[in-house]
């Protein structure tokens, strides 16, 4: 569907499908012998588990919504919740567990941020900086694969230049004419526009 | 008087006199918010304590403190729930926690009344009102403690921030516990130790810690596992790097285990000799994920057995550890050259390859420098 490595940004306006987008690249990765982890800003963790659960897909989650609406919520074996979106350190030990229970099995992982923008909701700009700095170099280590999802007009042009310098890559999104087209732009090169279309969950290229 | 962290090893070497600032400086990536909740289980019951929470409701916070098994019976302060829109019944609530004027107000009253006050996330602070005013406030904060003989105990999250300000953080504590993480490509172990103490003097030692719920804090003895082929002087290496060792043979081979113990660079750390490959994967079980590193011994003069050393780094790699190769035997005129025999193992030139005699003791802390490298950047 989209072949990259290292850590891009999935950029484009809000419903443009880059939720689904990101989620079937994720399915995608898992074929490939993938394990994946999902962090959650928006959904909570229940909600993405049964979102994979159609497709026998296991993938671990990284709730950072639910204690902030049920503060009783509790762990499970493949969702782990952070106490809310502000708490970057949380999500950063987490994920750093989850790597290394990978890492121990000899499997790499995708990552996927659902979304970079709702952290932004939440805190500044540099600190969000600094978690990025401190997560996009442990994906790199680990050679690990992230997609950073971040919403187009919910930010200023500063802040999407001063996000994209730390990705490897931008996956963009764009929607003409009812018509919706994604494409990826990295340092070294730059593929076609290609079309697709969302049906049900499943994205066709 | 004086309190005490609450912190196993901490404990033992120093008491906290009231007036005095400890920040738990924490890497990003480790798990290092149990300890300021320890520091406050340790005390509710004997001072009057409040909890300054920046990142989380207090209803978090109190679950927080129940999945260790710990009853929050002291008063918070709220600096969350005015930033999600959220009403308080806390004792003290700061209404607008980004600004910086009213949570600095709050906190002065939090320490004017208690003879303890954590805070949860000064990382946070720094966040949501910016580096330098809160360095600034945090200043004041450790004075006003002074002042009224509290102890004040903060998180700090060293993310990269600049180094200016992390040095200020620094250099307003007078005491600093370090808790780290022990990177070998992730994370695979924690440690923390007393790097500053202004008032009194304290030997350095770091620990290695793991997180239980509950219980909290638990520290433990890292492990090393000492491998390679047959007489390749993995008995002779344990015993000349260990202050204590002992082994289980049977005609001179290793037929059950060997054990030292090695006081080294601040950290205690048990060496475990493994006899042959085949209990090497229980071993590695039965050390529950306890064993940090692995050193390869093999017999410089013996090329013919590299290919059974290679394998038994295929099994260390498969769970994870990082490993040294000790090329033993670099006494005997016949031993090959450390990179000579990389060569002939076809190592990654990022693997070190020391070279020792053991039974000369020799080279054998080399090895163990080699190892902590890795680990501790």
């Amino acid at each position: 569907m989209i072949e990259f490595d290292g850590n891009v940004m999935l950029f484009g306006s809000p419903l443009t499908g880059k939720t689904i987008l990101a989620r079937n690249i994720l399915l995608n990765e898992l074929k490939k012998g993938y394990s994946g982890i999902y962090i959650t800003t928006n959904d909570v963790g229940e909600d993405v588990a049964n979102w994979f659960n159609e497709y026998n897909a296991k993938i671990r989650i990284i709730d950072c919504i639910s204690k902030t609406i049920q503060p009783n919520s509790t762990d499970t074996e493949v969702i782990k919740r952070v106490t809310s979106p502000i708490d970057l350190t949380g999500v950063s030990v987490q994920l750093n567990k989850f790597l290394e229970t990978n890492c121990k099995s000899g499997i790499k992982s995708i990552v996927i941020f659902d979304s970079i923008s709702s952290f932004l909701m939440y805190t500044n700009l540099q600190t969000v900086y600094r978690f990025m700095h401190i997560i996009t170099r442990r994906i790199k280590v680990t050679k690990s694969k992230a997609i950073y999802i971040v919403h187009d007009g919910m930010h200023d042009d500063k802040t999407i230049a001063t996000l994209k310098q730390m990705f490897d890559g931008v996956i963009e999104v764009k929607e003409e004419d009812n018509r919706k087209f994604f494409r990826l732009v990295s340092s070294t090169h730059k593929t076609d526009w290609k079309e697709f279309s969302i049906k049900g969950k499943k994205v066709i290229v | 008087m004086s309190i005490k962290l609450g912190i196993p090893a901490i404990d033992d070497v120093i008491d906290i006199p009231t007036g005095k600032v400890v920040t738990y400086c924490v890497d990003p990536e480790v798990e290092g918010d149990v300890f300021l909740m320890q520091t406050l289980h340790k005390n509710s019951e004997k001072c009057k304590c409040t909890l300054v929470i920046t990142n989380m409701s207090p209803m978090v916070a109190r679950n927080k403190f129940k999945e260790f098994g710990w009853n929050i019976n002291f008063p918070i302060v709220d600096a969350y729930s005015g930033l999600v829109g959220d009403l308080s019944n806390e004792k003290y609530v700061v209404k607008d926690p980004s600004n910086a004027e009213e949570l600095s107000r709050i906190v002065e009253d939090a320490i004017k009344e208690n003879d303890l006050v954590a805070i949860n996330s000064l990382s946070t602070m720094i966040d949501l009102c910016g580096e330098r005013i809160i360095v600034e406030y945090f200043k004041n904060w450790g004075k006003l403690a002074t002042i009224n003989n509290s102890v004040l105990v903060v998180n700090f999250v060293a993310w990269p921030y600049d180094e200016k300000i992390i040095n200020t953080v620094k250099a307003c504590s007078n005491a600093i516990v370090k808790i780290g993480g022990i990177h070998h490509r992730v994370i695979i172990g924690q440690y923390y130790g007393l790097v500053k103490v202004d008032w009194t003097e304290v030997r350095r030692k770091s620990v290695l810690f793991k997180v239980v719920k509950p219980g909290g804090v638990r520290a433990y003895i890292p492990k090393i596992l000492v491998t390679g082929p047959y007489n390749a002087g993995k008995t002779t290496f344990v015993h000349a790097i260990s202050n204590k060792a002992v082994s289980v043979d049977r005609l001179g081979t290793t037929v059950a285990l060997d054990h030292g113990h090695v006081e080294y660079k601040g950290f205690t750390i048990d060496i475990f000799g493994t006899p042959g490959q085949e209990r090497f994967d229980p071993l590695l079980k039965m050390l529950g994920g306890e064993a940090f590193g692995v050193i390869v011994v093999i017999d410089s003069t013996k090329p013919e057995d590299f290919p059974r050393a290679k394998e038994m780094l295929e099994k260390t790699t498969k769970f994870g550890l990082p490993y040294v190769i000790a090329a033993n035997k670099q006494d005997l005129p016949n031993a090959l050259h450390p990179e000579e025999i990389r060569k002939r193992m076809s190592l990654p030139t990022n693997t070190p390859v020391i070279s020792m005699s053991a039974i000369n003791r020799e080279g054998v802390y080399d090895v163990l420098d080699a190892l902590l490298k890795i680990l501790l950047g």
